[in-house]
């Protein structure tokens, strides 16, 4: 049975997903649905498999078992279709490049450009369709940092670095966000800045879901938490979730397994302290 | 389909004879010290020989610099030498057998990084030497010393039409390649996560540079050789890379370097007597410390002159 919580119709619908490395288990049997126009935040320990389960969602990773599927279609195609953003977690990335800010946030452009004129396809960046100029200065714009366009990526500090990364998402005009960790290393300023363009995002009917370890910033922005450890370990709002003894239970249960959560058995329904089924199977 | 392919080899010939007599136009302008040295057909075959081999190793030199691919780009080199023995042994031209042995090698380092606990190093390490092995046994087998001297070496002073036309053929597809596929490689090579979330095929960019880096590795041979080719692949990107922050830029520089330390090098080469593949790379090494001492930037005299200037 799948219930959504809310009239929210599903952008992101997982089941049954299994995903290993060198067939050493990160996820095991989940069950999650993502509703469409919210902002979900991912919660987990160190290892739990949230970088993982976005690799799954990006396509950079294939699933052991499960399907994985946006509005209603395989995600795949959402992908081609410039639907999803995605912004990885700085380490990922080589800093030494030789490209400007202004460069790397037109590189969220790239899968939209498919879409072009030939000819604009294959002149270089001055003849690129208007829009895709107009995207960029919107995105700088919104983290405050289309006065540092010109610079090279590898000369900002951490949080300038997560505003250009968190501005090439946005670039893309995706209506699914995905943000790993859009919160770690980053100053307080950006860090608040990060929060506010997540939730006028949220606000424009766009679907954010971010890993983040922040929980005062979670608790006070997102319409849903999901605990995660390998298996789901709970889904519902933030403060039930984001609860000491909850977050307690969550750290140490790496090491357990409860019945339901066994892998190969039932889909597991979740009920909250409120005793209602949320949106999950 | 023989018209066909006499009426393209024509044209090949026809493109050449332009492309020459546009080089020494330009050669021509030169003080005759310089210039004599050009007046032979085989020194000028040799030259835009030099010239195409410079422009690809320094558009894929970015690409290898900046994906961390040096021991990659050696490994397919050294993997190129049993698919040259095995061609000449059948008759073949020996660049689809290099093409072959090489692409091999470069899949079967990836399968046994991603299917057993070896790392990447050792599995190229293992790799490139057994291939590379396999070449000498075969040619110490079927061909004199010599032969294998020119395919380890290069042998740009007598490289034959045939061959200069191999090269101009690869140069134009790797041109074209890079060309239209600019912005998915760029992407690929600096965020390889974010293009696969935009949805581009990376095994398809992945592998379409592995092959990329090994039609200009067999494009080289003739040049420099086996051995040092992984030179003229990493140099001109590194020494790019010092001198500036733009993508494009870099890529710019990096085919001038190549370009000038190929005709620089067969130029000094013929003039001093020595062998020419050593000295290409020779300079190209001596651009890259230019670079290293004078770039405005990342150059280590600027950057003490400002670490002075800031305590004093």
């Amino acid at each position: 049975m799948v219930t959504t919580l809310g009239e929210a119709p599903v952008a992101i619908k997982i089941q049954g997903l299994y995903a290993a490395y060198q067939r050493h288990p990160v996820l095991e049997n989940i069950n999650l649905q993502f509703p469409a126009g919210k902002w979900t935040a991912i919660v987990g320990p160190n290892g739990a498999g949230k970088s993982t389960l976005f690799h799954v969602l990006t396509g950079s990773m294939a699933p052991l078992r499960g399907s994985v599927k946006a509005f209603d279609e395989p995600i795949k195609a959402h992908r081609k279709a410039g639907h999803i953003a995605y912004m990885a977690q700085r380490e990922a990335i080589e800093w030494d490049f030789p490209v400007s800010v202004w460069d790397t946030v037109m590189g969220g452009r790239y899968g939209h450009m498919r879409h072009d004129a030939l000819w604009r396809r294959l002149l270089p960046s001055r003849w690129y369709h208007p829009s895709h100029a107009q995207a960029v200065k919107e995105a700088l714009e919104a983290v405050d940092m289309l006065g540092l366009a010109e610079r090279p990526i590898g000369a900002l500090s951490g949080g300038q670095k997560k505003r250009v990364l968190l501005a090439r998402t946005l670039a893309q005009q995706a209506n699914i966000l995905l943000l790993d960790e859009p919160l770690a290393g980053v100053d307080p300023p950006s860090e608040r800045l990060i929060l506010n363009v997540l939730a006028r995002e949220r606000e424009a009917g766009r679907t954010v879901i971010m890993v983040t370890h922040d929980m005062p910033g979670a608790r006070r922005h997102v319409d849903h938490v999901v605990l995660i450890n390998r298996f789901i370990r709970g889904v519902g709002t933030p403060d039930e979730m984001l609860s000491d003894a909850k977050l307690a239970e969550l750290a140490v249960s790496s090491t357990e397994q409860t019945s339901t959560d066994r892998p190969g058995g039932e889909a597991s329904s979740f009920v909250t302290a409120q005793g209602k089924v949320t949106w999950q199977n | 389909m023989a018209e066909l392919m006499e009426a393209f080899s024509q044209f090949g010939d026809a493109l050449v004879s332009g492309l020459i007599a546009g080089l020494m136009v330009i050669v021509n302008l030169l003080p005759g010290s310089i210039s004599d040295a050009f007046q032979y057909a085989f020194m000028q075959r040799a030259l835009l020989t030099s010239v195409l081999v410079g422009a690809i190793c320094g558009i894929l030199s970015c690409y290898v610099v900046l994906k961390r691919w040096s021991l990659l780009g050696d490994a397919i080199s050294h993997a190129v030498l049993p698919g040259v023995a095995i061609a000449y042994l059948l008759g073949w031209p020996f660049f689809i057998g290099a093409f072959i042995t090489g692409a091999l090698t470069s899949v079967g380092i990836g399968a046994i990084e991603r299917h057993t606990r070896i790392k990447s190093d050792a599995a190229m390490g293992l790799m490139f030497t057994g291939a590379f092995a396999l070449g000498i046994v075969i040619i110490s087998k079927i061909a004199s010393s010599t032969h294998l001297m020119h395919i380890l070496f290069g042998n740009v002073l007598g490289v034959q039409q045939s061959a200069l036309l191999l090269t101009l053929v690869a140069s134009i597809i790797a041109l074209l390649a890079v060309w239209l596929a600019y912005r998915p490689l760029l992407l690929y090579a600096f965020d390889p996560q974010q293009a696969q979330a935009l949805g581009f095929n990376t095994s398809v960019i992945h592998y379409g540079l592995i092959l990329l880096l090994t039609l200009t590795i067999v494009a080289s041979l003739e040049t420099v050789g086996i051995i040092l080719v992984v030179a003229m692949l990493i140099t001109p990107g590194a020494t790019a890379h010092l001198l500036t922050d733009r993508f494009k830029t870099m890529m710019l520089i990096s085919v001038g370097v190549g370009v000038s330390s190929a005709v620089i090098g067969l130029w000094l080469s013929v003039v001093l007597d020595v062998a020419s593949g050593g000295t290409i790379v020779l300079v190209a090494t001596s651009w890259f410390f230019i670079a290293l001492l004078f770039s405005p930037k990342h150059g280590i005299l600027l950057r003490q002159w400002r670490r002075w200037r800031m305590s004093a």
